[in-house]
């Protein structure tokens, strides 16, 4: 089956600086992808390209067969790519539920332009994040792991076919940490596909049928997640040791 | 309830304004056409800045074109009245989509500023047009009776109170809800941004333009400085800001509000009034920066408590 | 020809002076993150603090500038420590909105104690001038321009290499790191914003000798300094003289080939275009 994501030779730079080299990779249908890397290695940065965030400088990206390299971010949306982001962004005067219920409005092409039906949809999906009793609450309101929750709520809103998690897991404790990844699974398990930037390691190498390492913008490992944490280009790039 | 007891006060009120060319003064008529004509601008300022979170301090272009619109089709091209109208909306829109495009991928006080320059420019190059009559302006023909005017700007006003009605329970006015509080986010969701900044734009233009047309031909006269009157957008941004941005109400409440007691100091000193807005901004921006639509909301949970907050909230 | 450098050397006296009155705007946007629509009015309180200093009490207008800018220091830094700072960690729009406020206070105030006449300060020498390449140059403007560069440099200087001005630059970037090193946040902004207006003060005093003054030259001062601050960038002082002498010879220009209505319109125009073009500036970064 063709991959979901296909991303070629993608590259970005600012000013002078090279934040991502080159790098290739295949998200398949109904996997769960793990990004990790050290810090400033250009994850989030990559992700930026892929839901549209940023542009790109070089390379192409394409989702479902379709090249999307140079559509505007609310298209890919439409089409079917969602994100959270590691710094979260709420709409802060809005309630929960509405904050939700723009994803219901606008995620894909065929959502639903009823309101009464969006508020709906978005209540189911609160519920599956396990914020329902917050509905009514300003999202500006809301504290760390719940705010987390929340981004979940409204990229999953959106219906993706593809869900981009940017460090979901920070700054939460162990018991939440396995919640987490057990409702990513069940994300998955309904027919979306993952890719997952996280720094908790022990999270991700449950969490990830394969692992991609990206170290100062390139990729320099893809593999199943044992063999690729073994590896020890990898362990370098953690440890820093230079290499000669 | 609640709703219940808001829908009829707003029916007597608008029974009591509807009927009012009948039993109030000519110079009461003449305030009422001012005010209604005001709060028109203050509710569609409200669509862009209150709805959207753009704040234009620039929308008098939008009265300006109105005006010029209304007063250039009648005057040049002897064209009835409503083709006047037509003309100063469709100008509105073509500026809000021609120039709107590149000035709204600004941020926040960018924005504010860029308006704000557009504003005086626009007066510039109409002084020097002559279809405009330049510096020396136009005179529309007399129609007399100030009743017509007031039904009409009252009717503009309740046009567009309900326009805000239905961007507030629309998929469309959740989109500019959503570009105003976290823009990238609402891309990032599936909103196309530039397209619904663009229409609330073009929206709060047209009704800014309607506005400019009647008043162009009540009071038959119009120049480039006050057709484009600059301290028109301190009224309609702070009757707004006032009263409640983002809310249905808010903007013609505090447009109500503070014309009335504008009108009551400028019996004394015609400076007094101006320095009473500004003095209403600066105590609304620090106590009730949301308005008093926010204030009706929250003071029932917190009572005193609500300005106090606002303060703590903000301040260094 | 002659004409034309004239009209040149005219635009370059009055960019700097343009460029002093855009500095205060600068630092306080920069560094407090104010957008202070009401800074057009402060210039115009300094104008008429050296015209009544002149008419009044017989000091040389150049000689009451430290007196303008002594009374716009302390009427800005009370306005920042017990107003301006119960508002300054709102959203944007909120200091923009009492700002406004406070300039339409300002200009009605002042329309009120000064009345709507023109006024320009005429000491005795405002007459002199003196030849330049076949250009006449008016002492005054001459004087103006010199001290207006002499001020920024001298900003440039306090802002980099004093402890006071490094700490309010610091404030800015990092409050709570300021904090910890025992900066005092409200004193430090209100010491800044005091800056501001001083600058603003001094500018004025400048201003009223060369050019006329009323309580509503306000307005367009700001848009004017607002135009040379984006156009110059809002970190460094030089960008700030660059746009204020691109602003001066841009409006003498206009006024020579276009008439003297449409300096104004050049001087807006050239802000919308460059915000829609490079909202960046041309040498520094916009907060």
């Amino acid at each position: 089956m063709a991959p979901i994501l296909a991303v070629r030779r993608l590259t970005k730079r600012f000013a002078g600086l090279v934040a991502v080299s080159a790098v290739n990779f295949e998200l398949h249908d109904r996997e769960i992808l793990g990004l990790i890397g050290p810090n400033g290695a250009g994850k989030t940065t990559l992700i930026n390209m892929i839901s549209g965030t940023s542009s790109v400088s070089e390379g192409d990206i394409s989702f479902n067969g379709r090249d999307v390299t140079h559509l505007p971010a609310y298209r890919r949306a439409r089409m079917g790519i969602g994100r959270t982001f590691q710094i979260m962004h709420p709409f802060p005067g809005l309630s929960v539920l509405d904050n939700v219920a723009v994803g219901a409005l606008f995620g894909r092409d065929d959502s639903d332009r009823n309101l009464a039906r969006a508020r709906a949809l978005s209540r189911e999906k609160l519920d599956f994040v396990g914020l329902a009793h917050r509905a009514e609450q300003r999202a500006e309101s809301l504290g760390g792991p719940d705010r987390k929750r929340l981004e979940l709520a409204k990229a999953l809103s959106m219906r993706p076919r593809l869900l981009l998690l940017d460090e979901v897991m920070a700054g939460l404790n162990l018991v939440e940490i396995e919640e987490v990844i057990a409702v990513i699974k069940k994300v998955r398990d309904g027919g979306i596909s993952i890719l997952v930037i996280e720094h908790v390691m022990k999270a991700i190498r449950s969490l990830s049928d394969r692992l991609l390492v990206l170290h100062h913008g390139e990729k320099i490992a893809d593999g199943a997640p044992q063999k690729v944490l073994d590896d020890p280009q990898v362990i370098d790039a953690y440890l820093g040791r230079k290499r000669a | 309830m609640r709703r219940s007891i808001l829908l009829g006060v707003v029916g007597i009120a608008l029974i009591v304004l509807a009927t009012a060319p009948w039993f109030a003064s000519a110079s009461l008529i003449q305030f009422g056409i001012s005010t209604l004509l005001l709060a028109t601008l203050a509710q569609s300022w409200n669509i862009i800045g209150g709805y959207a979170g753009y704040a234009s301090f620039g929308n008098s272009v939008f009265y300006g074109l109105g005006s010029y619109g209304t007063a250039i089709a009648m005057v040049q091209w002897h064209l009835p009245f409503g083709v006047g109208l037509a003309l100063g909306a469709a100008l509105a829109v073509i500026f809000a989509v021609m120039i709107g495009v590149p000035v709204l991928r600004l941020r926040g006080h960018y924005f504010a500023i860029c308006t704000l320059a557009l504003a005086e420019v626009m007066i510039a190059i109409v002084s020097n047009l002559d279809v405009a009559g330049g510096n020396t302006g136009l005179v529309l023909p007399l129609l007399r009776g100030d009743a017509l005017f007031y039904e009409l700007s009252l009717g503009l006003l309740v046009v567009t109170t309900l326009v805000v009605l239905w961007i507030a329970h629309s998929r469309f006015g959740f989109g500019l809800m959503a570009i105003r509080e976290n823009e990238q986010a609402a891309a990032v969701m599936g909103v196309d941004t530039t397209l619904y900044k663009v229409l609330a734009f073009a929206l709060s233009g047209v009704f800014a333009a309607i506005a400019g047309g009647i008043h162009a031909y009540w009071i038959t006269f119009l120049d480039p400085v006050s057709a484009f009157d600059i301290g028109l957008n301190v009224k309609m941004i702070i009757m707004s800001v006032f009263g409640g941005p983002g809310s249905i109400l808010g903007p013609v409440v505090g447009a109500f509000l503070l014309s009335g007691v504008s009108e009551l100091l400028s019996t004394e000193i015609s400076t007094l009034a101006a320095l009473f807005f500004g003095v209403v901004i600066v105590v609304a921006v620090v106590f009730m920066p949301r308005g008093l639509a926010d204030v009706g909301r929250r003071f029932r949970q917190l009572g005193w408590r609500y300005f106090a907050e606002n303060v703590r909230t903000h301040r260094v | 020809m002659s004409l034309l450098w004239q009209v040149l050397l005219n635009g370059v006296l009055l960019g700097g002076l343009y460029a002093l009155m855009a500095l205060g705007l600068a630092l306080v946007w920069g560094v407090l993150n104010i957008v202070n629509l009401a800074h057009g009015a402060f210039i115009m309180l300094g104008a008429y603090v050296c015209y009544y200093a002149f008419t009044g009490l017989s000091i040389d207008p150049f000689a009451a500038l430290p007196l303008a800018m002594l009374v716009l220091f302390a009427f800005g830094y009370l306005l920042q420590r017990y107003l301006l700072n119960l508002v300054i960690r709102a959203p944007m729009f909120n200091t923009l909105l009492i700002t406004f406020g406070i300039d339409v206070i300002l200009t009605y105030l002042a329309q009120i104690a000064f009345s709507a006449d023109f006024r320009t300060i005429n000491p005795s020498y405002a007459g002199d001038n003196f030849a330049l390449w076949g250009a006449t140059v008016p002492l005054v403007r001459l004087l103006a321009f010199a001290i207006a560069l002499a001020l920024t440099l001298a900003m440039w200087l306090f802002l980099s290499r004093t402890r006071l001005g490094r700490a309010i630059r610091a404030t800015a970037q990092n409050l709570i790191a300021a904090r910890l090193y025992g900066v005092e946040p409200r004193n430090t902004y209100a010491l800044t914003f005091g800056l501001g207006a001083a600058l603003a003060g001094v500018a004025g005093g400048l201003y009223g000798v060369v050019s006329q003054v009323n309580p509503y030259i306000g307005t367009s001062l700001t848009a004017k300094s607002f135009a040379i601050a984006v156009i110059g960038g809002l970190d460094s002082p030089l960008g700030v003289i660059v746009g204020g002498l691109f602003l001066g010879i841009v409006e003498s220009l206009t006024s020579l080939y276009l008439g003297p209505t449409y300096a104004d319109v050049a001087s807006f125009g050239i802000l919308v275009l460059v915000l829609i073009v490079r909202p960046t500036g041309i040498l520094g970064r916009t907060a």
